[in-house]
């Protein structure tokens, strides 16, 4: 079986948003809508003595038990058989209740006048009808044998993938010692996206 | 990773509340007309105005989702039968089911009556409509599976109302909404703006003396409900005061606002409910009082999902 | 990690899919998909490597191009996976690069200024080619626009891909005058201190520290040089972290760099030069440093006195050999002049060069040290006591980073890459590299390694002379390192290049101003130092004015890019200026001051004239740019573009076809016959497919390769290499195994090239041929410690990782959304919270920014942050874009160049771009 996942090593996350510019592209989202399939945030923490700048990039975890599915009345949020959460555009009708339940934040309305604009904008889109969107592990990428557009290109290797499933993957270790672990697991998502945090 | 970013959602606002305002009460209206009308008294036009005008509430109500939709074609996945069989896990999929049955119900339940009103039958356009040979056909259909119909309608009604609940409980990034007194709550708010709703026909709209029996039940019963809320309230605010920071910040929000502790709790709950206990145990008389009362109610109904929804506090981990 | 239900959920889900399908209730996912596929299917997907445009990383790129013929769109770019330099890997600038392709607001035909509008308005009419050249030809004949009255001014694109085909121009038309964009801000200052001690010099950097193999990295000003993003360098350094090597970053602010780092050292602005003086002088002072390494392979030994002047000097025998100790003999020894190694005397007997010379010791009578002693001597008392007190880093952490770098085993101080700020920049460049040398980590594993390309050349050249040669072949395409940047300063600055007798009016102002007692900068070569006064007629040569009346701009943007704003607005606005002609793909803030705008097609839609190297490469490897899809509109390749300003400036372009074969090695026949057929052909910009055809014919005899193999090799990989980094070193180690390219082939911590500076004038502290300390002037009378009003700060800029420069690419629609999701950090007024709270200030109010030594004013936002030192302010140097007509960015943040005043160090008119203080007003 094939169990994707994706490890974000915060240590060498320069918050340089490659990722974002490379996703929107790959995926054609609406970024004149400020709409994202992932995001790098750029927090500041600690006080004045102590200060520290983190870089925290997000995405849909793609969660082994995702809320956004079961709440989803449509079908049109499903999960393939290696784990990827899709929303299948053409089945949804964009009630928004997937958003509304995602801990996570992961999810955005692409809405008929994004369609519109995408189209002059890409000048030929993947999909023609408004729907909830987020991120897709890039299943058309994974399918071709590649790797998500914002792990290709991710300047420090702060994204990592791989699969769960294949002992020298070089996702699998990670997650295996408990280096990287997955944000809110007290939810019950059991997420697939998995964070090393800095030191 | 301990940054965390409390905020609310923008997805579901007001108009949301308004669906689950309307929707929830509305299926509560049907249902209890129904129960009423199945076990207490023959009254037709309680039933029937109960029917319409519950009905009106759940369009209105489900108009507003449909018109927030990125993609409203494809309603019809939902809205077709297909809808829960294919998303059994779905809580929309089974309200969806459960609010359109209750809508298809209700207006064959009133059927019968309606084709026999004077008033409807002169009425443009449902007049025209409720002459057709085809209606009277169904009309006198429904009037066989009457009682079919009328647990079908009490169920789904029950169902929808609860359903409006389960809706929110299903986010777990919500501790104010990942809770099973949610949908409790809101059954209980349905039903009871349900009541008030009711009150208020029969004070205003067909005031019949002999409904006199039913109007004192349903004042009672209101009573218990708002009392119910009430706990359930609380609870909620115990609950939300620790063992998460969404919840506390929800609390936090939630009891420090005006709009909350005077618009809802104390309009929406407090002030009607000493009303109606005046009403039913005390001196006060006639309609001014309890129509009043109905009136705060419905508007808490209103308040406390518009409430709910705008303190869903979110805790993202970034 | 079974979970039941949504398995069960997703039975239930393919049941009702598949059964109920046939009732048309539903259309089942599975048939979406197929739909889907099919439509895929069609969709061709097509390769096409090229090379990044938006930084002089160099980026390999590969494009993916659906669709045939007119509908070709290119749909995603990435970094070429092939390519070792950026791994596969492109940062966010890069990535959105393709909107620059398809932006709304490009230049889209030649455009010529609206008659009776003012330059500066932005009025201009849609004109053919045609009409834009007969303007440009009338202009320059009824205005009798000589040769030398032409300035060209060149951004780095120019620079790196056109540099072959600009410098033969200017030369082959008498153009003396070239602006490069990149060179005071970027290049000249801090690379030259970097150079003295290295003789490096490449155009685009020469160093690419090994990273993935350091254990100790230490990072000193550097941003946007690594992690804001230079990608080769950013993946390097991921690497290297990701091994385990301890990070260390002086950083006024919490830069991404920095907040990377094991320890961020929080500096005051101006003062690291102090600090890395303090951590040399414990190094020397203990011993830590490689002593064999620096006795071999650096002037360390060499013996030294001083002079009649007071100036140090280094100690010759009569044929001018330096002098060391031998300790082995206690003898005095003459050394080769120019030799890697110090371990065979001039007649080539083994010595062991002493690095202590015993004291007392005279040579012709006069006390001489060893440049080690002397530069101990220097800076015996710049201690970390005292650095402590300058830079606000306690003692204690100064030498905790002097015994961490120098015991690390394999440690790396970043060379550094912007120049500008303060005069003492060249001085820090310089102290770096003598660190790094210290340590023994030039060209070593997990130390710097120098690129391939340079390595190359310089072998070539090393090889060349061995056989009698001056050269190695053609001076643009052959040449590295200070020798060849000696070549070019000689033809710019020397009377007799051209039968006209006219130098570049910068060393003609240069003189001028040093005649009347003020400092004049020693090598303003490639700087506008000068230009405005040319331009004012305040320039004179023999006693006539020297006019600079004409100028070619090509992809730059001197407007927005040079200090301050009004300087250049003021050029190209003055009377005296009769043609200003602008090559640009996007509305500048440039643009609007030009007589013609000529479109160039963007880089993707772009052939290359030639090929080129891998920019900072370890590996020696070609490449080149193919055209993802055809121009969308019409537009006009450079070398096209060159030509035809030859034929308008010289009458005939003879002499540049001459030139590019003499100094570029383009054969002059073959590309006029080629040139020829893909005119008459209606091939658009026929020179430059010629030039393309000649070089890859003349590169692959080079290289001993079939020129299909060389061509078929790109265009499926996008990467010809040649030889591998280890191959490449071995044998050819710099200074290891083959000198490089400084007066004495040496590593010099004595600077030659200090002594030459002085003879072309240079005088004061940055000229010391040892280095020390030089303090940051950013107040008159007061220095860097002195109490700062309540209201004042010192002034910091760094780049934002998603904008060039302060570029056009602000205006890509995928970087200005992630600008806008980053608005207040990128775009705010960084203050601290302890000094905003006394000046009520709160992120998002509205302040005024005065420069206090010159009174310029801008307004700008502010974000409270703890995030950099207190007594600075700190704003990206990436927005103020005012171009309306760039619909996207302008109008956003605040320009640092409406700040920042015209004032520049002596050595090579680098701007002192932070010496100055800014009070703060809220408005
Ligand atoms: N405000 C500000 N000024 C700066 C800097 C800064 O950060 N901020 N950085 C300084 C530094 S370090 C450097 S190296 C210099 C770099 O300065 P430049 O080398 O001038 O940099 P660019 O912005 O890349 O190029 C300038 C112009 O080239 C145009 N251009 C882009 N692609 C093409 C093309 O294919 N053909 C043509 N003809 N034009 C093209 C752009 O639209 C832009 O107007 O800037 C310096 N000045
Ligand atoms: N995003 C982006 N990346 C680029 C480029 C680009 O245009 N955009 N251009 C490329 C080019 S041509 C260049 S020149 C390089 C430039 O790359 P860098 O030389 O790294 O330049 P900056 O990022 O401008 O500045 C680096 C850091 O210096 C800090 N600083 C300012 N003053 C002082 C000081 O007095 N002391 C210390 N210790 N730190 C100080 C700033 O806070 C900033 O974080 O970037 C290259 N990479
Ligand atoms: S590309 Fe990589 S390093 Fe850059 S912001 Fe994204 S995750 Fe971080
Ligand atoms: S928006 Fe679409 S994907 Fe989300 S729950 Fe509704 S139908 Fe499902
Ligand atoms: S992260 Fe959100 S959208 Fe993604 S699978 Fe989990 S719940 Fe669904
Ligand atoms: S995996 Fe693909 S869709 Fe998801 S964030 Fe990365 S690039 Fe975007
Ligand atoms: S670092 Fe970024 S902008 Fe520079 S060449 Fe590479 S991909 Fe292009
Ligand atoms: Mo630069």
């Amino acid at each position: 079986m094939t169990h994707y996942a994706m490890v974000i090593d915060l240590t060498t996350c320069v918050g340089c948003n490659a990722c974002m510019a490379a996703c929107s592209l790959e995926n054609q989202t609406p970024v004149w809508a400020d709409h994202w399939r992932t995001y790098v945030h750029d927090r500041e923490v600690g006080d004045t003595t102590g200060v520290q700048r983190r870089f925290i990039p997000r995405l849909c975890n793609h969660c082994d038990n995702p809320p956004c599915m079961s709440v989803c009345p449509s079908g049109a949020t499903h999960k393939t058989p290696e784990g990827v959460v899709l929303v299948e555009p053409s089945l949804c009708m964009g009630c928004g209740a997937c958003a509304m339940a995602c801990p996570y934040d992961a999810r955005y309305p692409a809405t008929a006048k994004d369609i519109q604009k995408g189209k002059e904008y890409y000048g030929r889109l993947h999909r023609n009808s408004p729907s909830m969107d987020k991120c897709s592990f890039c299943y058309h990428r994974l399918q071709k044998g590649g790797e998500p557009a914002c792990v290709q290109t991710c300047v420090g290797y702060a994204r990592i993938f791989g699969d769960l499933d294949q002992p020298d993957s070089p996702v699998t270790a990670l997650v295996r010692s408990g280096k990287a672990r997955p944000l809110m697991a007290h939810l019950g998502t059991r997420p697939n996206v998995y964070y090393i945090p800095e030191k | 990773m301990e940054i965390l970013t409390y905020t609310t959602q923008q997805h579901w606002t007001t108009w949301f509340a308004v669906y689950l305002f309307l929707g929830g009460m509305g299926a509560a209206v049907v249902a209890t007309s129904f129960l009423t009308h199945m076990y207490l008294s023959e009254e037709k036009e309680l039933v029937m105005w109960g029917a319409i005008s519950g009905v009106i509430m759940m369009v209105v109500g489900s108009g507003m989702l449909f018109l927030h939709l990125l993609n409203p074609w494809a309603v019809f996945y939902i809205v077709s039968p297909y809808g829960v069989f294919h998303k059994p896990d779905s809580w929309i999929a089974w309200g969806s089911q459960f609010i359109v049955w209750i809508q298809i119900t209700a207006i064959l339940y009133a059927l019968p009556y309606m084709v026999e009103k004077p008033r409807l039958l002169n009425w443009p356009i449902v007049g025209p409509i409720l002459k057709l040979p085809i209606v009277i056909q169904i009309a006198n259909f429904a009037k066989r599976i009457h009682g079919f119909l009328g647990w079908v309608g009490i169920i789904t009604g029950i169902g929808t109302a609860v359903y409006t609940g389960l809706l929110l409980q299903s986010f777990p990034a919500v501790t104010l909404w990942h809770n099973p007194a949610v949908p409790i709550l809101f059954t209980v708010s349905a039903f009871s703006t349900a009541m008030a709703w009711l009150l208020i026909i029969m004070y205003i709209f067909i005031y019949h003396r002999v409904d006199h029996t039913i109007r004192a039940l349903y004042e009672r019963i209101d009573l218990g409900l708002i009392t119910a809320e009430l706990i359930i309230i609380f609870s909620f605010f115990n609950f939300t005061l620790s063992g998460s920071e969404s919840g506390y910040r929800s609390a936090d929000m939630l009891w420090n606002d005006n709009g909350w502790l005077i618009g809802f709790i104390l309009f929406g709950l407090i002030v009607p409910l000493l009303m109606e206990l005046k009403c039913v145990f005390g001196t006060w008389s006639g309609k001014v009082p309890i129509v009043t009362a109905s009136l705060l109610v419905l508007n808490g109904g209103f308040q406390l999902r518009a409430f709910f929804m705008a303190a869903g506090i979110y805790a993202y981990p970034w | 990690m079974a979970w039941h239900y949504p398995k069960l959920t997703r039975r239930g889900f393919m049941w009702a899919t598949g059964g109920l399908a046939g009732l048309g209730l539903l259309k089942p996912l599975s048939l979406v998909r197929e739909a889907r596929a099919k439509v895929e299917e069609v969709e061709q997907e097509e390769t096409v490597y090229s090379i990044c445009n938006f930084c002089s990383s160099l980026c390999n790129i590969k494009a993916t191009v659906v669709g045939k013929d007119k509908e070709r769109r290119i749909t995603k770019l990435d970094g070429n996976p092939n390519s070792t330099l950026n791994r596969g890997k492109m940062c966010a600038r890069g990535q959105a690069g393709v909107r620059q392709v398809y932006d709304v607001d490009r230049i889209k035909t030649p455009l010529i200024r609206v008659e009776g509008s003012k330059r500066g308005e932005g009025k201009f009419r849609v004109a053919t080619w045609e009409e834009a050249w007969n303007y440009i030809e009338s202009k320059s004949k009824s205005a009798k626009i000589q040769p030398w009255e032409w300035t060209m001014v060149g951004g780095w694109t120019s620079c790196v891909f056109y540099m072959n085909w600009a410098v033969p121009f200017a030369l082959s038309n008498g153009v003396p005058n070239i602006i490069a964009s990149p060179m005071q801000h970027c290049v000249a200052s801090g690379h030259l201190g970097t150079d003295s001690v290295t003789g490096n010099f490449n155009i685009h950097d020469e160093v690419l520290p090994d990273f993935d193999n350091a254990n100790y990295i230490l990072f000193i000003a550097n941003n946007a040089s690594i992690g804001a993003v230079s990608t080769s360098r950013m993946v390097r350094f991921a690497t290297g972290r990701k091994r385990g090597a301890r990070v260390v970053a002086l950083d006024t602010r919490l830069s991404e760099t920095a907040a990377k780092a094991d320890e961020w050292i929080r500096i005051r602005p101006g003062t690291d030069l102090d600090f890395l003086i303090a951590v040399m002088q414990v190094m020397l002072e203990k011993g830590w440093y490689n002593a064999d390494y620096v006795r071999n392979h650096t002037n360390l030994p060499f013996l030294t006195h001083r002079g009649d002047d007071g100036q140090w000097q280094l100690s010759v025998d009569q044929e001018g050999h330096p002098l060391a100790v031998d300790e082995m003999t206690g003898e005095i020894v003459a050394l080769p002049s120019y030799s890697n190694k110090n371990s065979l005397d001039a007649k080539g007997r083994k010595i062991k060069p002493m690095l202590n010379a015993p004291e007392g010791l005279k040579v012709a009578g006069k006390p001489v040290l060893t440049v080690l002693q002397a530069q101990m001597d220097e800076i015996k008392d710049k201690t970390p006591e005292t650095a402590s007190h300058v830079t606000g880093i306690p003692a204690t952490v100064i030498r905790r980073i002097a015994e961490e770098f120098s015991h690390a085993g394999r440690p790396i101080i970043d060379p550094g890459w912007h120049g500008a700020r303060y005069g003492n920049i060249n001085m820090l460049r310089r102290t770096q590299a003598m660190l790094q040398t210290l340590v023994g980590g030039i060209d070593t594993k997990g130390g710097w390694i120098m690129a391939a390309e340079y390595r190359h050349k310089i072998a070539n050249w090393h090889k060349a002379k061995a056989e009698g040669k001056a050269m190695p072949g053609p001076l643009m395409t052959t040449m590295a390192g200070v020798p060849f940047v000696g070549e070019l300063i000689k033809a710019l600055s020397n009377p007799d290049t051209f039968p006209h007798k006219h130098p570049a009016w910068s060393f003609v102002f240069a003189a001028q101003e040093r005649a009347a007692g003020r400092e004049g900068v020693a090598v303003p070569a490639l700087a506008d130092t000068g230009f405005r006064e040319a331009v004012e007629g305040k320039v004179s040569l023999n006693g006539q004015p020297y006019l600079a009346r004409a100028i070619l701009i090509n992809a730059a943007n001197p407007v927005r890019h040079y200090y301050p704003d009004s300087n250049w607005k003021a050029i190209l606005s003055h009377e005296n200026m009769e043609l200003v002609v602008v090559v640009d793909v996007l509305p500048s803030d440039t643009v609007p001051y030009a007589d013609v705008v000529l479109p160039n097609p963007t880089y993707l839609e772009r052939d290359e004239p030639t090929l080129y190297g891998n920019g900072v490469n370890h590996d020696l490897a070609l490449v080149t740019r193919f055209r993802a899809i055809d121009p969308l509109y019409d537009t006009m390749e450079t070398p096209d573009i060159l030509l035809k300003m030859s034929q308008i400036i010289s009458g005939t372009d003879e002499n540049f076809h001459k030139m590019l074969e003499a100094l570029s090695g383009i054969p002059g026949e073959a590309t006029r016959v080629a040139f020829e057929k893909y005119k008459s052909a209606g091939v658009n910009s026929p020179f430059s497919r010629a030039c393309r055809d000649t070089s890859f014919s003349s590169t692959a005899e080079r290289i001993h390769v079939p020129v299909d193999k060389l061509m078929s090799t790109l265009k499926e990989t996008g990467i010809f290499f040649e030889e591998h980094r280890e191959e490449l070193m071995h044998g050819h180690s710099m200074p290891r195994d083959m000198a490089v390219p400084t007066t004495s082939g040496r590593l010099e911590f004595f600077g030659t090239l200090f002594q030459w500076l002085q003879s072309m004038g240079g005088r004061g502290p940055s000229f010391n041929v040892l280095a020390s300390t030089i303090p940051a002037q950013c107040r008159e009378l007061k220095s860097m410690v002195d109490a700062l009003e309540e209201n004042e700060f010192y002034f910091t800029y760094g780049k934002t990782p998603t904008v060039s420069y302060g570029s056009t690419n602000s205006n890509n629609p995928v970087i200005a959304a992630i600008n806008r999701f980053k608005k207040d950090i990128y775009t705010g007024i960084w203050i601290h919270p302890d000094r905003a709270k006394v000046l009520n200030i709160k992120t998002g109010d509205l302040i005024r920014l005065t420069n206090i030594r010159s009174g310029q004013q801008a307004n700008g936002t502010a974000y409270v942050t703890a995030q950099l030192h207190p007594d600075s302010l700190f704003m990206h140097s990436s927005f103020g874009v005012e171009n309306k007509a760039l619909r996207l960015s302008s109008g956003i943040g605040t320009a640092t160049n409406k700040l920042i005043p015209n004032w520049v160090e002596p050595m090579v008119a680098g701007f002192r771009s932070q010496e100055f203080t800014i009070r703060i007003d809220k408005i």
